[in-house]
């Protein structure tokens, strides 16, 4: 625990100390932009997309028999394939800047956190849902009583791993058709030959995702112990 | 065999949403189905991209290189950190941050060393295979069950036999898993490599058709791509089958 707290308190600090230096114009924000800046424009609206998709066509899709039998080999071959193939096409339909990465990114992350909702519902115990029903559950009492906290594990599964997607998704467009936003600089300085800025930058796209994961993983454990 | 009609007809009806949709829309955009089709048969002819055929090989090889190289270095790595205590307390947590992080921000990086040519996408394919490689060796010795090591050891087992008798045969089902993942990853890792930036391989066509909105021959590339990734992935099923089967 005591570990946790300091790892906890480690990254937070760092963050912090890493956004002052950025606001207060200690380090130059053209390349050592502000954790927050990152954050925001890497991910905010594609994340949520994706897990708030992910989650509620897992859901669905796991529940009903039916749409589970005809749709998860689509499912699982759309999670398979490169999504970098139809990114250029993403591109023409939605043009330069933002929306395509959005687009993307969601994209990115939302078939790893389907999959795994999608399993997870399906493996419900089903003598809980049995019992449940026999003592007279209506189906709104099952899904919230029963399946949402039987599928939670999953769900934080695959937010961690959607959030890497997600980023992967974002950065890769940012970097194919961007005018802004953390890939559009690492591919520039990339193409300026500007090393030093360069790997600045790489390693702080690096650091803000393994702090954004660790924070993820902490989240997991805190809420696997409130599950009991 | 119902529900494969039903699959069957959901993508037909799918298929035929998108023709009529895309041909009331913009069909130089949102390329109907019917235009793929002459586009393909032109591309496999090689009318449209004579050099098809030569970009398929050169990507299939730099596949290949990254694979090679992933494996040697995921095997290497991971079984000296599985069986090196410090090392691997050391560096296996290090090894499975770095996997969180989104591997394309290193490509940049990895393009300013190795240039447009093909290294850099080997570099990138490299990368991207190592982890789940060396991540599935670190799994798999855990998996082993150190008593059976010790039982075999003090038959008189030697290292080689231990290794092979024991060991290999309960961590072969993880070890191939991790073998397959990583495979799919250096196909995809070369494939948005070259898509990022190349002068030859599929991912340079692909581009070009796409900046010359020449739509038709780009979903056909994409196609032919696809095929060459689906291809790999039921290559890599079919050994891992054949691993599952003999340690069964």
């Amino acid at each position: 625990m005591t570990v946790r707290v300091l790892q906890l308190v480690t990254v937070v600090g760092g963050l912090t100390a890493w956004e002052t230096a950025a606001r207060a114009g200690w380090v130059d924000a053209l390349f050592v932009p502000a954790p927050s800046a990152v954050a925001r424009a890497l991910l905010r609206t594609a994340y949520v997309l994706s897990v708030g998709l992910g989650v509620s066509a897992g859901v669905a899709i796991g529940s009903v028999r039916l749409l589970r039998e005809v749709l998860s080999p689509y499912v699982v071959a759309l999670y398979g394939i490169p999504k970098i193939l139809v990114l250029p096409w993403i591109v023409l339909l939605l043009g330069y800047g933002t929306s395509p990465a959005i687009f993307y990114g969601a994209l990115h992350g939302l078939f790893p956190v389907m999959v795994l909702v999608m399993g997870a519902v399906r493996d419900v115990d089903r003598t809980l849902v049995t019992v449940a029903r026999s003592l007279g559950a209506t189906t709104w009492q099952l899904y919230w009583k029963v399946l949402l906290p039987a599928i939670v594990p999953s769900v934080l599964a695959g937010m961690r791993l959607g959030i890497v997607f997600c980023l992967l998704g974002v950065l890769v467009v940012e970097m194919f058709a961007g005018v802004r936003g953390m890939g559009h600089i690492l591919g520039s300085f990339a193409n300026g030959f500007q090393a030093p800025e360069l790997f600045a930058a790489t390693g702080l796209v690096s650091a803000a995702s393994i702090a954004i994961v660790l924070a993820l993983d902490h989240l997991n454990d805190r809420l696997s112990h409130w599950r009991g | 065999m119902k529900v494969a009609l039903v699959r069957l007809g959901l993508l037909a009806a799918l298929l035929a949403a998108w023709e009529v949709a895309g041909r009331a829309a913009n069909p130089l955009l949102a390329v109907p189905p019917s235009a793929v089709i002459p586009a393909l048969r032109d591309l496999l002819l090689l009318r449209s991209y004579p050099a098809l055929s030569a970009s398929l090989l050169l990507t299939v090889r730099e596949i290949g290189a990254a694979y090679a190289l992933a494996v040697g270095a995921g095997l290497g790595c991971g079984f000296m950190l599985g069986m090196h205590r410090v090392l691997g307390r050391a560096w296996g947590p290090m090894i499975a941050a770095l996997y969180a992080v989104p591997a394309v921000v290193w490509y940049p990086s990895l393009m300013l060393f190795f240039g447009l040519d093909a290294a850099s996408k080997i570099a990138f394919g490299f990368l991207l295979g190592f982890f789940p490689i060396t991540l599935a060796v670190l799994a798999g010795i855990r998996q082993v069950n150190p008593q059976l090591v010790v039982v075999a050891r003090a038959y008189g087992a030697g290292a080689v036999a231990v290794f092979v008798r024991v060991m290999l045969p309960s961590m072969l089902f993880t070890l191939v898993g991790g073998l397959r993942t990583g495979l799919a990853l250096c196909v995809i890792g070369v494939i948005v490599g070259e898509i990022l930036g190349s002068k030859a391989g599929m991912g340079a066509l692909i581009n070009h058709a796409y900046g010359l909105l020449r739509t038709g021959d780009y979903v056909a590339l994409v196609l032919v791509t696809l095929v060459l990734v689906v291809g790999s992935d039921v290559l890599a099923s079919l050994l891992e089958r054949r691993a599952r089967a003999w340690t069964e």
